[in-house]
């Protein structure tokens, strides 16, 4: 660590923490505070002021069915998408981070998605997820595979909701990632090309170690931002089909605007909260063995 | 060799095409739409080619709200929320990144917590906080939250921390500012993740849609998103419009995106600084 | 760059403080707040002018219009109510209608009713008393519209069928759409989603209902239920004369019909303008057949003031002169916008001239059998989990007595009836 003169030290940690700081406090943590209260809380937001009740939230959400099985959803949408994304974005990454000719239109192109709303976006997916006439199945099909119902069937919605956030994402995080690369120095490809080291261990140990502190901000956001996966839900599924692609943050807009019980669901978001929590803190963790700050 | 290498560009133009044309239907769907009559713009399967295509829509979008003035608010609050944020965040990130202080952990982890709880429960306390500071209806109320931004503090902190501690040391044995060390040799080096910020907050700041609607009630504050919303109607959406709407809304974000990719090369000017 | 930067933000932040944050008028005229969703879009312009009828009339009174669109109206009322902020009239559809006035946030309107002598028989009776709670007025009729059968008249004659009229039952319409559905594969016979709102309606044909009449239980798994949601599952299932969901994808029930693909449709009267607009074939509508009885479905959005408006007379005079003036019929009538909820003989008469559709009479022939949905405090809740049960038998993936047996158990343990 650098030393720095103690006295200089501090006033520049205040100087350079506070705007953040301040909007941290104010906008961040105590919203989150009056959340927190509202989950100990019954209040339908229309009628006057909260009511305190306890823990009824908690143990009444914990008890109930839905919420393991929105959970069990939710997870099940992490565990295919989180491989999915992260192969998918260093591999466009990757291919974006050479010099052909044309390789900034290609780079836009793939931005685009990015920037395409949702609405637009799940319509071409529920045409190109069509059981019967969709691109996919046709594929398949040729290939000599029966292609699944995808949306309409059960157990096949969330991979087909996987699939769409996938092209929904990819261009987000495969740019934070090419950034990355490209905060690294040419020199180190030249020094392993020649010592003779193939296109495999140059990016086993080169490309790998030194994107690791980017893959690292890529795992955390994308796993945070799994755990509330909603607006695809509410405009492809809606939740169906029979609850399959219910999740838990569809369950908290609709306890908190439709239903009037914005404690419960204020219960409901500290709970996964406390989720999200728990696995990013292991993530935080098991950083130090794979993540590279310094060459 | 040269052999190699054209094989290696024809992989390349192959494949980055096909990905590009699978990525894009979506978007030439929009356009399709956006260019129909009001008549049926679903069907199954897909027109691409409308049978009259005309600006209809676009003629529409224009009269249905006060348009030019939603897009100059949209660009000054977006700019406004950029600046702020790539400010603030950098600063913080380098505080995060390079000096050691105690609690520094367990504030950090305060900023990745605020990631973790859904916004929808946390939009009515942060409205009553707006209101409480007297800031309702105002751009100032619209725009302060995002001087703390935690994705964008994580995001630059990671990038932060590969600037080699030698770097900051020399300036510091030189006499530097904490300031100028900031300005003149932690920016310049972060300059990708910089332009990738940018473009990623200006697009999330273009595309806010609730908090602008909830926090700004005079029709003449109206960002671009909150009027395209106006089209959303109890029965059912008129695609065409919508798709109209969006395709012009995407385009400040894609001007940025083009300006930016600038920066993304810019960053070994330091003379392939990070070893 | 960071100089640049810095000085951009600081004179950024000048400007959104001085700028526009004066954004107060001062006024002589009172101010009434007023926020709606069905004058969003492309109604806007009608709202205008109705608004600017108002002000000539009263100019001692200015109306400010918020239009939100209706996906993230309640969102934005709901914190805003919760702010104190609430607007001083505003637009309810009748489902939250109820669920606010038992949750009393919503000013009782009889004493200004009659301070201000308005006559309440300008205004239909139906539309109006379903704005009633314990009868007590809580919100006046902004407009009103039925369901009612549409059909595609190319395609009946095709097939060789005689046109729908007021006489149908399920019966003839099953069977005209299987014939219609024979036309080809892409032709379907008819169209009436497996939705909350057409199961209520279609039990209620059908003589069954979702709560009890003394309206202490559901009993939405009764013989009867059964048959009903039987009836509407075979025709996506067994006859397919109404496509699933995956040979509907993503496309919406009025393109359908749009497209000539279909030879019923059960909808809303608010089509008319588009349809008239947007269809080259003849098309016309009748009322929605029955089964054991007819029974037609209604959408009133109501108008309603805030509690604590400090304004309430000047209020009332917008909500009045939005719901029951002669000038606003006109221009709703004029531009196609829903349904006047008043009684005028006259301007209703105007409106049934209006061609397409026709049978323009068939609307207030509906009108006979309206009935209401079974509106409780947890409407959104109840309806949500009908949907799902409902929606599970469309698919195929629980038997229409397996899905009404969950929905009954799982209504009885969620959903108090209040």
């Amino acid at each position: 660590m650098i030393f720095y003169k103690k006295k200089n030290k501090y006033l520049s940690i205040f100087i350079f923490l506070l705007p953040s700081v301040l909007g941290l406090i104010v906008f961040g943590i105590l919203p989150m505070l009056g959340s927190l209260s509202l989950s100990f809380s019954e209040w339908d937001i229309i009628s006057g002021p909260p009511k305190l009740i306890g823990l009824d939230n908690f143990v009444n959400i914990l008890k109930s069915e839905e919420f393991w099985r929105v959970l069990n959803n939710t997870l099940y949408y992490i565990i295919l998408y989180i491989p999915l994304i992260l192969i998918s974005s260093l591999s466009l990454a990757l291919l974006l981070n050479n010099n052909f000719k044309g390789i900034k239109i290609y780079r836009t192109l793939y931005y685009i998605p990015v920037i395409t709303s949702w609405v637009a976006g799940s319509l071409i997916w529920k045409i190109v997820l069509n059981p019967q006439f969709g691109v996919l199945n046709n594929i398949l099909n040729f290939i000599g595979l029966q292609g699944p119902g995808w949306l309409y069937d059960q157990s096949w919605a969330m991979p087909g909701i996987v699939l769409a956030s996938i092209w929904k994402d990819v261009g987000f995080f495969g740019l934070i990632l090419f950034s990355g690369l490209r905060g690294i120095s040419p020199t180190y490809y030249e020094a392993a090309k020649i010592d003779g080291a193939n296109s495999w261990q140059r990016f086993k140990n080169i490309t790998l170690p030194l994107i690791s502190p980017t893959l690292l901000f890529v795992i955390i956001i994308s796993l945070i931002n799994s755990f509330q996966l909603f607006p695809q839900v509410m405009i492809m599924t809606q939740g169906g089909p029979n609850g399959a692609t219910q999740v838990m943050v569809e369950r908290i807009y609709k306890y908190a605007f439709q239903y009037y019980k914005m404690g419960y669901a204020s219960a409901f978001s500290w709970l996964l909260f406390i989720i999200v929590f728990v696995v990013t803190l292991v993530q935080m963790k098991l950083q130090k063995r794979w993540v590279h700050y310094e060459s | 060799m040269s052999h190699n290498k054209l094989k290696g560009s024809i992989f390349f133009y192959f494949s980055a095409t096909l990905i590009a044309i699978f990525m894009l239907l979506p978007f030439f769907w929009m356009i399709s739409t956006s260019l129909k009559s009001s008549g049926s713009v679903m069907t199954i399967p897909i027109q691409w080619i409308p049978e009259n295509p005309g600006f209809n829509s676009y003629r529409k979008v224009f009269e249905i709200f006060p348009f030019a003035r939603s897009i100059f608010n949209s660009v000054f609050v977006a700019v406004a929320t950029t600046l702020i944020t790539v400010l603030s965040s950098a600063m913080a990130a380098y505080v995060f990144a390079k000096f050691e202080f105690k609690g520094r952990e367990i504030l950090f982890s305060l900023y990745l917590a605020t990631l973790m709880i859904p916004k929808q429960v946390t939009m009515i306390p942060n409205f009553l906080i707006i209101r409480e500071i007297g800031l309702l209806n105002t751009f100032t109320g619209l725009m302060l939250p995002s001087l703390f931004n935690a994705f964008a503090t994580f995001m630059l902190r990671q990038n932060i921390k590969t600037v080699p501690d030698s770097y900051i040391e020399a300036a510091v044995m030189e006499g530097s500012s904490q300031f100028r060390i900031f300005k003149d040799i932690i920016l310049p080096l972060v300059k990708p993740t910089l332009a990738t910020l940018t473009v990623i907050t200006f697009m999330e700041a273009w595309n806010r849609y609730l908090w602008p609607l909830i926090v700004l009630t005079d029709r003449s504050k109206m960002t671009l998103p909150v009027g395209l919303s106006l089209l959303n109607g109890q029965y059912g959406e008129q695609y065409n419009l919508l798709m109209a709407g969006s395709l012009i809304s995407i385009i400040p974000m894609l001007l940025v995106y083009i300006f930016a990719q600038k920066y993304f090369e810019k960053g070994l000017s330091v003379g392939g600084i990070k070893g | 760059m960071l100089k640049r930067v810095s000085i951009l933000l600081m004179v950024s932040i000048l400007i959104s403080l001085l700028g526009f944050t004066s954004g107060v008028l001062a006024q002589d005229a009172t101010e009434v707040d007023f926020m709606t969703f069905s004058g969003s879009g492309s109604n806007l312009e009608y709202l205008n002018q109705m608004k600017e009828e108002f002000e000539k009339e009263n100019p001692e009174i200015k109306i400010n219009i918020m239009t939100v669109g209706y996906e993230d109206y309640f969102v934005n009322l709901q914190t805003k109510i919760a702010g104190g902020m609430a607007p001083d009239v505003y637009e309810l559809n009748y489902e939250n209608f109820v669920t606010y006035a038992k949750k009393n946030v919503l000013k009782e309107l009889d004493t200004v009713i009659d301070q201000n002598e308005f006559d309440k028989s300008q205004l239909n009776e139906k539309a109006l008393n379903a704005f009633q709670i314990n009868d007590n007025q809580y919100g006046l009729p902004f407009s009103f519209s039925n369901v009612v059968m549409f059909y595609n008249e190319e395609l009946f004659d095709q097939a060789g069928v005689d046109y729908p009229d007021s006489d149908w039952k399920w019966d003839d319409s099953l069977a005209a759409a299987k014939q219609i559905r024979d036309l080809g594969q892409h032709i379907y016979g008819i169209y009436q989603p497996v939705t909350f709102w057409e199961f209520y309606k279609m039990v209620e044909q059908n003589g069954g209902s979702i709560i009890d009449e003394q309206k202490k239980e559901f009993v939405i798994n009764s013989p009867q239920n059964i048959k009903t949601l039987e009836y509407m599952i075979d025709r996506v299932q067994e006859s397919n004369v109404m496509p699933t969901e995956a040979q509907l994808s993503g496309m919406q029930d009025w393109d359908l019909f749009k497209s000539g693909r279909v030879g019923m449709i059960v909808t809303g009267i608010w089509a008319f303008p588009d349809f008239a607009k947007n269809i080259d074939f003849e098309w016309d509508i009748a009322v929605e057949p029955g089964n054991t009885q007819k029974a037609t479905h209604f959408f009133a959005n109501g108008l309603v003031m805030n509690k604590k408006t400090d304004k309430s007379s000047e209020a009332f005079k917008w909500m009045s002169f939005l719901s029951a003036s002669k000038e606003a019929a006109e221009i709703r009538v004029e531009s196609g916008w829903e349904l006047p909820a008043i009684t005028d003989q006259e301007i209703l008469s105007d409106y049934t001239e209006i061609t397409p559709p026709e049978n323009r009479k068939a609307v207030f022939e509906s009108l006979n059998y309206l009935v209401t949905p079974p509106v409780i405090e947890q409407f959104a809740e109840m309806s949500d989990i009908i949907n799902q049960q409902i929606q599970a038998a469309r698919d195929g993936l629980k038997t229409p007595a397996e899905a009404l047996n969950e929905a009954q158990t799982q209504l009885e343990s969620t959903i108090e009836i209040n």
